[in-house]
C-alpha cells in the first residue's frame, strides 16, 4: 500500500516537474513584440494580413474586395474576421507570440487600452496621415497627444421611429426634442396599443454604448456616476421597463435583436445605429430617424461608432510590416477610395468633404451627418480608464432595468457605480 | 457477441496471482524480454506523453498566472510581479465570491440532481426495447448536436417575458407571465436550459450501464414475485452504482465549467454568475467585467480545480472501498 | 409474439411525447429558420411569414465548413482512440504503476477549463508553426474526449475476465498481439461509445476552432461557419438556426446508426461479479 503512494505522488511529481519545464521555455514562443521599426525604412511584403470585426463580410462579399483591391503591386492580402467582442484578446495573443498581423481595425473604444498596453504602433512610425478628420471622430485615437489609429468614417446612434404607428397616434415626430415629449409620444402609442420603444441594454459595452446619449443627454458626466443627472438616465431607461413601453427582454438584448424586435413593426420606437439606415429603408413599414433628444430639449451628443484602423507592434521585420500598413491604411482612408469604403459599410465618412458626396447623392444620410457631428468620443475624456468607468456604468444600468421602476433600487446602483 | 455476456460465459477458477504484484512469478509464465511493467509502461505511454504536452503546461501556466499581478501589458511583454497568494486572498475575502459560489453550487447541485434522475428515468424506460424505441432514443441525442450559440438563444427567445412561447404555455394554465431572464430568476432560466442540454450524456451513459445488468436477475426476481419497484430499488440501483458514480462525478465536472448556455443566454448577469463565467468573463474582459483581470481569472479557475480535485478523491476513495 | 408488440405501443406513445417535449427547442429552431427576419422576433408557433430563403443562403455557404467538420470529428475519433486504448489496457490488465494516480490526474484534467487549454495550445502551436492547420485542431479536440475515453475503457477492461487475456499469452502471444486480437475486438461496444463523445465534442467544439484555427479560411469547422452570420452590430439568426439544423441532419444519421452499437460500453467491468 505504502509502496504503491509512493509511486503515484513519484507519477505526480514527474508530471509537474516536466509542466514547469515546458512552461518556463514555452512562454513567449519566438522574439519578443518591440516598440520599434518605422514604415520609411521598409518595403512591403508579399503576403499582408489584415484583421476587421466582420465576419458576415465573407470572402468575395463588396468589403472583401475592397480590402484585398489595396495590396501593393506583388502582395496579396489575406483578411480574417472576428466578433468584436474577441477582436482585441485575438490581438492580445498574436502581438505576445509575434503573429500580429499587418493592419488591424479595432472597434474604438478598445483603443487606448491597445495602446496602454503596447499593442500598437504610433501613426508616426507606420506613416499614417490623420489630416483632415474630423477631430471628434479621432479622439479615441489619440492618446496623450500622440495619434495612434485613424478611422475612415463613423456610425452614430438615432431614434428610429415608425411612421404608420406615429400618424395613427397623431405624433408629429419632430415634435419629440426633448424627454417629456418621448414619454408623452411612448404613453400615446402605447395607448393607442402598440409597443413604445426598443433598445439595448445588454451587460457590457453594448448596453453602455446605447445608454450614453441619454447619459450625456441628461448632462451627466462619466467621471460622476453616482451624480442626480447620472441616475435619471437609469430611471428613465428603468421605467420604461416599469411602464411597459419597452420590452423586459431589453435588458439581455443586444442592438441586432433590438433591431430584429423594432422590425416586427410593433414597436413605435427603436434606438438603433445608422448601420440599419438602409435596411430600414427596405422594411415593410415607413421608417424614419430622429436625433435622440437630450432631457431638457435639444440633440443628444451621442458615442462616435466605428472602427480604427491601426498597425500591431510587431517582433520582427517592423519597418516591412509598417510599410504593408502604411499603404494599405492609406489606399482605404485616402482619395476616392474613402468615398468607396464608407459607401460598402454603410458609414459616414470622416472627412467632411467627401461625408457631403454621401449626403448629396443618397437623402437616406441626411439625418445622420449632424449627429455624426456633435458626436463625442467614449474614450477621449477618460482614456485608458473609461473600460471600468464603462463596467461599473453597465453593472449600475443592468440593475436598473431590472428594477423595472422602483427609484430607490436604481438611486442605490448608481451610487454605488459612482463609488467604484 | 454482447460483452455482458462475457464474465458469465469465462470459467470462475482460481484467480492466478496478478503478475504486476507478485514480481517473482513472470520470469516463468512470460517471454524474457518484455517484462509487464515495461510493456505497462509501453501501453501508456503516449498518453502520459499527450498529458505532459497538452494539460500540464496550461495548468501550470494557469496556476502560474495566478500567483503574479498580470495586466495586458505584462501579459505581453512579462515582468508581472510575484504576489504569492495575494490574488487568491482577495478573491476569497469578497462578498461578491461567497454570493457566487453559492450560486455555482446550487447550479450545479440541482442541474446534477436533474438530470440523473431524468437520465435514468429515460434509461429505465428506453431498457427493453419497443417499436421505434431505439430511432426515439437516438433522437434523445439531437440537443447534443447543435451548436450551443444557437441552441442558448432559442431558449433565450421562449423564455421572452413579454412573447415567449414558454409564458404563453404557462399562461394557458392561468399562470402569470415569469420574467425568466431578470436578474433574479436568471439562475433558474439557466439551470433548466443547462438540465436539457445534460440529459442526452447522462442517458447515454445510463443507458449502457443497463444493459450490463444481465437480464436473468430480473427474471429471477420476477418469478420471486418482486414488484417492478422493488426490482428498480433491489437490483436496478445497486448494480448501476460503478456507472452511476462515474456519471454524477463527470457531470459535476462538466456542469462546473459551464459557461457558453449561461453567456449566452444572461452573460452572467443577475444570479446566473457561477464562478466559470466570472473566471470567463474576467480572462477574456467580457460582460460587466470590461477591464481584463487575468490573474484573478486563473485564480477563480485554480479554485473550482480545488473543487473538482476534492470530488476526484472523494471518488476514488468511494471505488476503492467498493472494490475491496 | 403479436400480444408482446400490442402491450409495448403505449410506451410508444409516451415516448413520442416525452421526445416531442424534449425536441421542441430543435422545433422551435427550425420555425425560426423558416421565418423572414421581419417576424422572427414575433413568437408565432408555425412559420407563417415562410421563407426557405435561410437555407438557400446556408446550403450555398456552409458546405466547405460542414465538409471540415467532418474530417475534424473523424480525425478526432481515430486519434482518441489510438491513445486512449492501450493506455486503458495498461491501467487495467496490465497494473500499470502509478496507475491510481494516472486514474487521478485524468478526473482533474477534465476540469480544466477549454479556454485555459486553448491558451496553452496557442503558444505551442505558435512556436511548432501548426496554428490554422487541421491536424492542430485534430489533436486539440482530442483533448476534450481523451481523459473520459481513458476511464470508460479502463472501467471496460476490468471487466474483461483475466482468464481471456492469460489464455492468449499462455500461447505466445506479446502483450500488443493480446492488445489487438483479444482486447480490441471485445471491445467494440465501448470502442462505439467512445467515438460518439470524441465525434460530439468535436463536433461542437468552438474555443479551440477560434483561438487555434481562426485564419483557416474554408478550413474552418461549421461552429465557425456559422460566425459569418454575426457582424459587429448585426446577427443573422435565420441563417444561422438553418445552419444549425443543416448541420445537424448528418450527425442525427450518424447517431442513430450508431445507436444501434451504443448497447453495451460504458462500464461493463464496473459491474463486478
Amino acid at each position: 500500500m505504502a509502496t504503491k503512494r509512493r509511486r503515484n505522488l513519484a507519477a505526480l511529481g514527474t508530471v509537474t516537474l516536466v509542466g514547469l519545464a515546458l512552461s518556463a521555455c514555452g512562454a513567449g514562443g519566438g522574439a519578443v513584440p518591440e516598440a520599434t521599426g518605422d514604415a520609411s525604412e521598409g518595403t512591403t511584403t508579399d503576403e499582408i494580413t489584415f484583421w476587421d470585426p466582420y465576419p458576415q463580410h465573407t470572402g468575395g462579399t463588396p468589403w472583401d474586395d475592397l480590402v484585398t483591391s489595396c495590396a501593393p503591386e506583388g502582395s496579396t492580402i489575406t483578411r480574417t474576421a472576428a466578433p468584436t467582442a474577441d477582436l482585441m484578446n485575438q490581438l492580445t495573443t498574436a502581438v505576445r507570440e509575434g503573429n500580429a498581423p499587418d493592419v488591424i481595425l479595432l472597434d474604438n473604444p478598445a483603443v487606448p487600452e491597445a495602446v496602454s498596453a503596447g499593442l500598437v504602433a504610433a501613426a508616426d512610425q507606420v506613416g499614417i496621415d490623420a489630416a483632415g478628420i474630423d477631430e471628434n471622430l479621432l479622439g479615441p485615437g489619440v492618446i496623450d497627444g500622440e495619434v495612434y489609429g485613424i478611422p475612415f468614417g463613423s456610425n452614430a446612434l438615432g431614434l428610429y421611429y415608425n411612421a404608420d404607428i406615429l400618424d395613427a397616434a397623431g405624433i408629429d415626430p419632430a415634435s419629440i426634442t426633448d424627454w417629456a415629449a418621448l414619454e408623452d409620444a411612448l404613453a400615446a402609442v402605447t395607448e393607442a396599443g402598440s409597443e413604445g420603444i426598443t433598445f439595448s441594454g445588454i451587460a457590457g459595452e453594448e448596453g453602455v454604448f446605447q445608454a450614453l446619449p441619454w447619459f450625456w443627454g441628461s448632462g451627466a458626466d462619466l467621471s460622476d456616476l453616482g451624480s442626480a443627472d447620472a441616475v435619471s438616465t437609469g430611471q428613465v431607461m428603468s421605467d420604461w421597463i416599469g411602464d411597459g413601453y419597452a420590452p423586459r427582454s431589453a435588458a439581455t438584448d443586444n442592438q441586432s435583436a433590438s433591431w430584429d424586435l423594432f422590425l416586427t413593426g410593433e414597436y413605435a420606437f427603436g434606438e438603433n445605429g445608422s448601420w440599419f439606415a438602409a435596411a430600414a429603408a427596405d422594411s415593410g413599414f415607413e421608417v424614419g430617424v430622429i436625433p435622440i433628444p437630450a432631457k431638457d430639449g435639444g440633440v443628444a451628443p451621442v458615442p462616435t461608432g466605428g472602427e480604427f484602423l491601426m498597425a500591431p507592434v510587431q517582433s520582427e521585420n517592423a519597418s516591412d510590416h509598417f510599410a504593408n500598413a502604411a499603404a494599405v491604411i492609406s489606399c482605404l482612408t485616402e482619395g476616392d477610395k474613402l468615398l468607396e469604403t464608407n459607401e460598402t459599410l454603410g458609414y459616414l465618412a470622416a472627412k467632411p468633404d467627401v461625408r457631403a458626396e454621401q449626403v448629396a447623392a443618397n437623402p437616406l444620410w441626411e439625418p445622420w451627418a449632424p449627429i455624426v457631428e456633435g458626436a463625442e468620443g467614449r474614450t477621449t475624456e477618460l482614456g485608458a480608464e473609461y473600460v471600468d468607468v464603462s463596467a461599473r456604468l453597465s453593472e449600475a444600468l443592468q440593475v436598473s432595468l431590472n428594477a423595472a421602476g422602483d427609484t430607490a433600487q436604481v438611486e442605490t446602483a448608481f451610487q454605488d457605480a459612482g463609488e467604484g | 457477441m454482447s460483452s455482458s455476456t462475457l464474465p458469465a460465459r469465462a470459467p470462475a477458477g482460481p484467480r492466478h496471482p496478478d503478475p504486476a504484484v507478485s514480481p517473482s512469478d513472470h520470469p516463468r509464465r512470460r517471454r524474457p524480454s518484455l517484462s509487464p511493467r515495461w510493456a505497462a509502461a509501453a501501453f501508456a505511454a503516449p498518453l502520459v506523453l499527450y498529458l505532459l504536452l497538452f494539460y500540464v503546461y496550461p495548468l501550470v501556466q494557469n496556476f502560474s498566472m495566478s500567483l503574479h499581478e498580470y495586466d495586458r501589458a505584462t501579459f505581453v511583454y512579462g515582468g508581472a510581479p510575484f504576489v504569492g497568494f495575494d490574488i487568491y486572498a482577495d478573491i476569497l475575502g469578497q462578498d461578491r465570491f461567497r454570493r457566487i459560489a453559492v450560486q455555482t453550487a446550487v447550479f450545479t447541485v440541482v442541474s446534477l440532481v436533474v438530470q440523473y434522475v431524468a437520465g435514468l428515468g429515460l434509461a429505465v424506460f428506453f431498457r427493453r426495447s419497443f417499436p421505434l424505441s431505439s430511432v426515439l432514443r437516438a433522437m434523445f441525442l439531437v440537443p447534443w448536436l447543435l451548436p450551443v450559440i444557437v441552441s442558448g438563444t432559442t431558449w433565450q427567445w421562449m423564455m421572452n417575458a413579454d412573447n415567449g412561447v414558454l409564458n404563453r404555455f404557462l399562461g394557458v394554465f392561468g399562470a402569470d407571465p415569469v420574467w425568466w431572464l431578470n436578474a433574479e430568476n436568471a439562475l433558474m432560466a439557466v439551470i433548466i436550459a443547462n438540465i436539457w442540454l445534460g440529459i442526452p450524456f447522462n442517458l447515454v451513459i445510463l443507458y449502457s450501464g443497463l444493459q450490463n445488468i444481465p437480464g436473468e436477475l430480473y427474471e429471477a426476481s420476477a418469478l420471486d414475485g418482486a414488484s417492478t419497484r422493488q426490482q428498480f430499488w433491489r437490483i436496478t440501483l445497486p448494480l448501476l452504482r460503478p456507472v452511476s458514480m462515474i456519471t454524477l462525478l463527470l457531470g459535476l465536472v462538466y456542469t462546473l465549467k459551464v459557461v457558453d448556455i449561461i453567456w449566452i443566454m444572461t452573460m452572467g448577469t443577475g444570479t446566473s454568475q457561477t464562478l466559470a463565467t466570472w473566471s470567463y468573463s474576467m480572462a477574456f474582459g467580457k460582460g460587466t467585467s470590461a477591464s481584463i483581470q487575468y490573474s484573478e481569472a486563473s485564480a477563480v479557475g485554480s479554485v473550482l480545480l480545488v473543487v473538482a480535485l476534492a470530488f476526484g478523491l472523494l471518488y476514488l476513495a468511494l471505488q476503492r472501498k467498493q472494490e475491496d | 409474439m403479436l400480444h408482446t408488440t400490442h402491450r409495448t405501443w403505449w410506451k410508444t406513445a409516451i415516448a413520442m411525447v416525452l421526445t416531442a417535449v424534449m425536441l421542441f427547442p430543435v422545433y422551435w429552431m427550425v420555425n425560426v429558420s423558416l421565418t423572414r427576419r421581419e417576424s422572427i422576433r414575433r413568437g408565432d408557433l408555425l412559420p407563417f411569414d415562410l421563407t426557405f430563403g435561410h437555407y438557400a443562403t446556408v446550403l450555398s455557404e456552409q458546405l466547405p465548413y460542414l465538409a471540415t467538420s467532418l474530417v475534424v470529428g473523424l480525425g478526432t475519433v481515430v486519434l482518441t482512440l489510438a491513445i486512449s486504448m492501450p493506455a486503458a489496457y495498461a491501467i487495467a490488465k496490465l497494473a500499470l504503476p502509478g496507475g491510481q494516480g494516472l486514474s487521478f490526474v485524468l478526473i482533474v484534467a477534465q476540469m480544466v477549463p477549454a479556454v485555459v487549454m486553448s491558451l496553452g495550445f496557442y503558444s505551442i502551436y505558435s512556436s511548432l508553426g501548426v496554428l490554422n492547420t487541421i491536424p492542430g485542431l485534430i489533436v486539440a479536440d482530442s483533448t476534450i474526449a481523451v481523459p473520459f475515453a481513458v476511464m470508460l475503457f479502463t472501467a471496460f477492461m476490468r471487466g474483461i475476465p483475466r482468464e481471456l487475456v492469460q489464455a492468449a499469452q499462455l500461447d505466445g502471444a506479446s502483450p500488443w498481439r493480446t492488445f489487438r486480437s483479444v482486447v480490441v475486438p471485445i471491445s467494440r461496444n465501448s470502442v462505439v461509445t467512445a467515438s460518439l463523445f470524441a465525434f460530439l465534442w468535436s463536433w461542437s467544439d468552438f474555443i479551440f476552432a477560434s483561438t487555434l484555427n481562426r485564419e483557416g479560411g474554408d478550413l474552418r469547422p461549421i461552429t465557425m461557419g456559422i460566425y459569418n452570420y454575426i457582424g459587429a452590430q448585426n446577427q443573422e439568426w435565420g441563417p444561422m438556426m438553418a445552419t444549425a439544423v443543416v448541420a445537424s441532419v448528418p450527425t442525427a444519421l450518424l447517431l442513430i446508426a450508431a445507436q444501434r452499437y451504443v448497447a453495451a460500453g460504458v462500464t461493463a467491468g464496473a459491474v463486478k461479479d
